[in-house]
């Protein structure tokens, strides 16, 4: 089990907003597939599948605010 | 949006040769009969006469220096004299091929540049027009004392203009083209197409770029040229320049009728030596100095070495590169090489170099070497000749005469009117915004990051008074966005740029969006040259635009210490208020990355006279301030905290307003008010003051804060009239303490409210040591406890509350001793 995980954004910012998930819950994704796009006041930013699996949860929905080391969803 | 210049990594390692192709090294071979069909006689022999004219001018300059006389005019003149005698076929032949528009910037080295650009803009403008230049420069008031004092049957009035202009510049008085405030380093009279001199060395490099950059986006037909010294190929900034004026993207990135690049001609005098060194063989590692060229790009900026002893060749390869230049692939480089009898000043004992190599090259002569060749072809005889240099010598004389007569041609009266410099460095001129922009790609309501924005709430805290996130109310960042984007999407002659200023969005993603928006010609990535992109600014503003850059963080000031310091500082003042400089610098105050990046340099530009300064801390007063600054006619520094660029507006309760709007630069504000002690806060430091604040009420102690706002002006009605209440100050910067402004603002209210203070005012800074790396920030950066601890020891030691900052045990004046 993986978590997905907000990293680390940058100089004195530490949180972000879900711009929108582009997996549900129980697909099937690659490593390296954009699984999340999130915004930040600064920038924004895609977020890739850490490992191959099955996506088992999700953790915050489209238009949440999230912080810095967040687990924001999770693969098996 | 990627721009998509792909780099492939198979292309990238594949074997192949880097070619260069040769420079032409002095391959000018026309004729002088050639020359005749091209230009004529009669230009011909002006091209003689201005040479002459020239040489007796600056014979004239040196004979004051050295002997306190010329012919019967006694006068000592104590300023510089850099004299260009030897060089005067570079300057005549360059002046010759270029355009009454054309922009010439010399160095400390160019009243021979200068004067020429001049005579050749005489002979190509209509009467009519150069009636009205004449008419309107300083109310006329020195066309007039031409008239008056010169036979106009005798003298070409526009001559005598022009070589008075100049004289008297030089000679520090009213009726110099820049009423004496520049003087002979800094001579110049744009209606002829002669900007700027400057005594820094390489300092024309990048300002010339700028104006280049001026001349391409307004498409208008005409070229600059950098007249620098071989010297100043060992200087940063001239290598800057050149990659400015040649950087890719003008070719591959911009937008059509804008894809090609700037006409910058660098043109470089080439007297073989800077001041004693010598740059070939000596101080520099090129064997020709046209090799430079070589390293910029392919094309090797056309470079070409020309013999600067004879001004048809000098003029011929001008007018080949001002070719090249406006066909667009520019730019272009000359190495000029010429030989200046005089020496680099007239106290110069050429102790570096032989008397050998001087009389060698007085065979080479250009005057000599030009009349002969008139004469031989039968072009002008003798008779003429000699008429001509009377001529010459009569028209020096007589301004000369002129022009040292105090009574006659005063100096500004400084005794009389003693703070007119002062009045000379600030315009104070607001500018009104013009509605030029047609050539936006988008609309700005539908680029994604301005919708977020518009989305957010204009206040920083919900109803109950909690704190709203910078994700869901507008925040300081946002609302410098909002004041850029509306004078950028308003004035088109507006230009933004800096290092990854574009797709990135600005390192700080300020400019975040932009790039859908505002075309590649007014946003776009600046090389990483803090120089030039100070340098290229001046020079874009001084031609009629106007420039917002960005330094990225702070530190990199030092980068472009003498382009803030010598040039956007003092132009201004040094042309009496002649040129604008519409131009604000955007430097961020750095956070975490340690003692490069961390850095609050504001006070290191307050000691600079000739800046605007600003230092904003909240997001009301970031749009306000900065809208203020771009409408401003003077030269800025906007200082940006990025603790700061999270922050969301909780001051003012009708939050950053959506529209535009401005706040007076000058102006500072009351964020608390109260009674017992006055604390004044510069930038960031608002926020740790207002947490002491709140603590100190426990001790029944009512601090007044007032945030700064404005450093230079700086508003002192507000703070004496709050300090005379309290009796109180504690000035509170992360600008290190030693040689902060917070400590003349110090100074200036022990003064000027000596009567009503309790206690000295206090300075809480930075400590006099670099700025630690991310965890030991808070040892550096002045917290709520040392500000606490400051009010309890400094001004109520009879509350004895325990101290609890990092400097609470610090003996201040021990520290000092030993510099820290
Ligand atoms: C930045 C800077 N460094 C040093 C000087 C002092 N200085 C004045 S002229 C000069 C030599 C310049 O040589 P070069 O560029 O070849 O011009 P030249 O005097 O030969 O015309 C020097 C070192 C200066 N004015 N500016």
């Amino acid at each position: 089990m993986t978590d997905i995980i907000i990293p680390n954004l940058g100089n004195e910012i530490s949180e972000a907003e879900i711009t929108e998930w582009l997996v549900g819950a129980g697909e099937e994704v690659e490593e390296g597939d954009v699984v999340l796009l999130i915004s930040t006041t600064k920038t924004a930013l895609e977020i890739e599948a850490p490992v191959s699996g099955k996506i088992s949860q999700i953790n915050f929905s489209d238009g949440d605010l999230v912080q810095v080391g967040d687990v924001v969803g999770r693969i098996e | 949006m990627p721009k998509n210049i792909p780099i492939d990594p198979i292309k990238t390692f594949s074997k192949s040769v880097l070619k260069s192709s040769g420079i032409p090294i002095h391959q000018y071979q026309k004729s002088i009969q050639e020359e005749l069909k091209i230009y004529g006689k009669e230009n011909l022999i002006e091209l003689l006469r201005h040479m002459y004219i020239v040489r007796e001018f600056e014979t004239m300059l040196n004979s004051f220096k050295t002997k306190g006389s010329y012919k019967n005019i006694e006068y000592i003149y104590n300023g510089p004299a850099h004299l260009s005698i030897g060089q005067e076929a570079a300057a005549v032949g360059s002046a010759f091929a270029l355009k009454t528009e054309d922009k010439i910037f010399g160095s400390h080295r160019s009243h021979g540049e200068m004067i020429a650009k001049g005579l050749s803009a005489i002979n190509n403008l209509s009467r009519n027009k150069l009636n009205s230049i004449m008419d309107t420069h300083h109310d006329g008031k020195l066309i007039s004392y031409i008239h008056k004092n010169f036979n106009n049957k005798e003298f070409n009035d526009a001559e005598m203009f022009l070589l008075t202009g100049v004289l008297a510049e030089i000679f520090m008085r009213e009726l110099g083209f820049n009423k004496g405030m520049g003087g002979s380093m800094h001579a110049f009279f744009t209606p002829f197409g002669a900007f700027p001199n400057n005594a820094i060395v390489g300092g024309s490099s990048g300002i010339a770029v700028g104006a280049a950059l001026h001349a391409h986006l307004k498409q208008n037909k005409s070229i600059c040229v950098a007249n620098l010294g071989d010297g100043s190929t060992g200087c940063g900034l001239v290598w800057e320049a050149m990659n400015f004026a040649a950087m890719g993207q003008y070719k591959n990135l911009w937008p059509k009728p804008f894809n090609n690049n700037p006409p910058m001609l660098f043109c470089f005098m080439n007297n073989f030596y800077a001041m004693g060194g010598q740059t070939l063989g000596e101080t520099m590692s090129w064997d020709r100095l046209s090799r430079i060229a070589s390293g910029v790009n392919p094309e090797q900026l056309h470079a070409e070495t020309v013999n600067g002893s004879d001004p048809l060749s000098v003029a011929d390869a001008v007018i080949r590169k001002r070719n090249i230049l406006l066909e667009g692939t520019g730019p272009a480089l000359l190495d000029i090489e010429c030989y200046r009898f005089s020496g680099h000043s007239t106290t110069d004992t050429n102790a570096y170099r032989s008397r050998e190599e001087i009389k060698d090259w007085k065979s080479f002569d250009p005057i000599e070497l030009y009349s002969q060749k008139l004469l031989e072809a039968d072009i002008i005889d003798k008779k003429n000749l000699d008429n001509i240099i009377e001529k010459v010598q009569n028209q020096i004389e007589i301004l000369t005469s002129k022009v040292v007569d105090r009574e006659l041609t005063p100096s500004i009266d400084i005794t009389k009117k003693p703070t007119i410099i002062g009045d000379f460095t600030f315009n104070k001129q607001v500018n009104r915004i013009s509605k030029t922009a047609n050539d936006l790609l988008m609309d700005i309501n539908q680029v994604n990051q301005i919708k977020n924005m518009k989305k957010k709430s204009r206040y920083g805290k919900t109803i109950d008074g909690s704190l709203l996130s910078g994700m869901r109310a507008i925040t300081l960042r946002d609302s410098l966005a909002e004041a850029i984007i509306y004078h950028l999407s308003n004035d088109k002659s507006l230009i933004a740029y800096g290092e990854e200023c574009r797709d990135w969005g600005g390192a700080f993603g300020v400019y975040r969006g932009f790039a859908d928006i505002i075309p590649m010609n007014r946003l776009f990535n600046a090389p990483i040259s803090e120089a030039a992109i100070v340098s290229t600014a001046i020079g874009y503003a001084i031609s009629g635009g106007r420039a917002i850059i960005e330094l990225m963080y702070s530190d990199f000031i030092g980068r472009a210490g003498d382009e803030i310091f010598n040039q956007l500082a003092k132009w201004q003042a040094m042309s009496a208020g002649e040129l604008k400089l519409p131009i604000v610098l955007r430097a961020s105050i750095g956070s975490k990355y340690g003692a490069q990046h961390s850095q609050d340099w504001s006070s290191l530009l307050t000691h600079i006279p000739g800046l605007s300064i600003v230092y904003p801390a909240t997001p009301y007063d970031a749009k306000g301030l900065l809208a203020s600054s771009l409408k401003s006619n003077d030269p800025t520094i906007f200082f940006e905290s990025q603790r700061l660029y999270e922050k969301v507006e909780i001051f003012n309760d009708k939050g950053v307003p959506e529209e535009y709007y401005t706040i007076p630069i000058g102006k500072a504000v009351k964020r608390k008010k109260g009674r017992d002690i006055t604390i004044l806060t510069i930038g960031a430091s608002l926020y740790p003051v207002l947490d002491a604040s709140e603590e100190l009420i426990n001790h029944k102690i009512d601090a007044e804060i007032i945030d700064a706002r404005s450093l230079v002006p700086f508003d002192y009605d507000m703070l004496i009239s709050s300090v005379n209440l309290t009796g109180r100050l504690l000035i509170v910067s992360e600008a290190v303490e030693r040689g902060s402004f917070a400590n003349t603002i110090a100074t200036n209210i022990s003064r000027f409210a000596f009567n009503n203070l309790k206690a000295p005012a206090i300075v809480i800074g930075a400590p006099n040591w670099i700025a630690p790396g991310a965890d030991m920030e808070k040892t550096y950066s002045p917290q709520t406890d040392d500000i606490l601890d400051s009010v309890f020891r400094d001004f109520f030691p009879e509350k004895r509350v325990n101290k609890k900052g990092l400097r609470k045990d610090w003996n201040f004046l021990e520290l000092a001793k030993k510099g820290l």
